[in-house]
């Protein structure tokens, strides 16, 4: 089993802000949702394109309960690639547009100011 | 040689039926002239009937009742020579017995234009005339004719009066919306009392288009100087117009058990509009906040009728297209029958699939659609 990676510190997160950053190789964007830190893959699976690079927002949606009226919702948790605007929220890494897309995600753990990445098992 | 006045489709009945098919056609035309509607119509528009008695009577062309916009040029025998019209349900029946249709869903004539009429009041009052007119003349026996009520979009809440009150008539099986020239599109909420009472009835909506391209419908195509191309255009057009603005609207979802049926389109533009939506929806999913998923998947619950059926060199490729959006499930014979353009179920019989998605294509589906499963053999 490796050792968890410092990625980042904590003061280069601030709250609603992300980044991407390189793990082991592979290029992750890392997003503190809230104060909680989230990491995904930089890619999107539609057409390979660097989600992590968009921006985070809300989004819309509406059903029954809305009253089919659109609502705001997810506000600070979802990042829309910059390629053709396909959204993920990125604290469960689920595809708004498709509810079979996931992107795994990865809960980082915060270690005297550190962001720490898992290593692997 | 045969007269004008003649169906021409004696001694041709299906070649491939089969022992058990019933066949079901969910688009043939009654000729409601205005002579036929003036006794069913209320006051003051009978008078406009009275009037419209004297008017030259084209190919579903009235001024004043149905307004083609159809210039142009006319040669002799050019839409072949044979009666176009039905005028009773007696003719009906022997028409559709030489065609081997067990099953006709009755649309009209002039009102496929029913839409282009500008004040409302006279347009509601054509259409409640007409559905009392079809009710008594056309649906009054078990002799396998059905009938759609026409939706007047002038007045949604007298429309959904309409189909609320013809809804309990044993011969009534689905709805008709007109569908060329309507402004807004079916998706705007307006209309949302229509569709309320058709998915409380539970009777399927039909969208039936007409050849028909309005100065502004859509954009430029009126500047066509041929029936060739409005033909090509108008139908598939005017069903993918409104089947967008449905879906922009989250009609689908919102009367998740409403039945939606496209008329006179063909199919060939089923698969092709599929996928322009999935991959618009990828970068303006927010534009349709209402939809889990791709949105093909509702598209794929709807129904097309087959007439005009495409007619590639090879056969194949159409049952290679059925493949491409549920077909098999989805697709619903229509002969437009006594229309120019119709298609005789041979046409579709050609088709070389399975005879277990024959007597789908030909009758089955459409069974389940206008919920007559009953009828099945």
């Amino acid at each position: 089993m490796s050792e968890d990676l410092t990625i980042a510190t904590v003061n280069e997160l601030p709250q609603g802000t992300h980044k991407v950053v390189n793990v082991g190789g592979k290029e992750m964007g890392i997003f503190n949702v809230n104060g909680k830190f989230f990491a995904v893959p930089n890619t999107c699976f539609h057409q390979n394109g660097p989600l992590c690079l968009g921006a985070v927002s809300g989004t819309l949606i509406a059903d029954e309960s809305t009253s089919w009226k659109p609502e705001w919702t997810q506000e600070g948790e979802v990042i829309v690639c910059p390629w053709h605007s396909l959204e993920f929220n990125v604290t469960s890494g689920q595809c708004i547009a498709y509810p079979q897309r996931k992107l795994p995600v990865v809960h980082l753990r915060v270690e005297n100011g550190n962001i720490m990445f898992p290593g692997k098992e | 040689m045969k007269k004008a006045n003649d169906s021409t489709l004696e001694g041709r009945q299906p070649r491939k039926k089969l022992k058990d098919m019933v066949i079901v056609d969910v688009d043939v035309h009654v000729n409601e002239t205005p002579a036929a509607l003036m006794p069913y119509c209320e006051m003051p528009w009978r008078k406009s009937l009275e009037a419209l008695t004297e008017m030259p009577q084209g190919y579903l062309n009235i001024p004043g009742y149905a307004q083609a916009v159809a210039p142009w040029p006319p040669f002799p025998n050019s839409s072949g020579q044979r009666r176009k019209t039905v005028l009773t349900a007696q003719e009906m029946r022997k028409d559709l017995d030489d065609l081997g249709i067990d099953i006709g869903i009755l649309f009209p004539d002039f009102f496929l234009f029913h839409a282009a009429l500008q004040q409302a009041d006279y347009a509601v009052a054509l259409a409640k005339a007409y559905n009392r007119w079809l009710v008594e003349q056309w649906l009054h026996s078990d002799n396998g004719l059905k009938g759609a009520v026409l939706a007047p979009h002038h007045d949604p809440i007298a429309a959904a009066t309409e189909i609320r009150h013809y809804a309990k008539h044993k011969n009534i099986k689905a709805v008709y919306l007109p569908t060329a020239m309507v402004d807004p599109l079916w998706g705007n909420r307006r209309y949302d009392p229509v569709f309320e009472a058709a998915q409380e009835t539970d009777l399927p909506v039909f969208f039936h288009s007409v050849t028909c391209i309005h100065p502004v419908f859509p954009f430029n195509m009126q500047g066509f100087s041929t029936l060739f191309s409005a033909h090509v255009m108008a139908h598939p057009v005017s069903c993918i117009a409104n089947l967008l603005s449905m879906l922009e609207t989250g009609v689908p979802v919102r009367f998740p058990k409403l039945r939606i049926a496209f008329t006179e389109a063909g199919i060939g533009w089923v698969p092709w509009i599929m996928m322009r939506i999935d991959k618009e929806y990828n970068e303006r999913r927010r534009d349709l906040p209402f939809y889990k998923d791709r949105p093909s998947n509702l598209v794929r619950n709807m129904f097309f009728s087959t007439q005009p059926i495409e007619e590639p060199e090879n056969l194949k490729e159409m049952a290679t297209l059925l493949t491409l959006f549920n077909g098999e499930d989805s697709v619903i014979f229509s002969s437009d029958w006594p229309h120019h353009d119709f298609d005789h179920p041979n046409k579709v019989l050609q088709i070389p699939v399975s005879d277990e998605i024959r007597r789908k294509i030909l009758g089955e589906n459409a069974l389940r659609l206008l919920n007559m499963e009953g009828a099945k053999r």
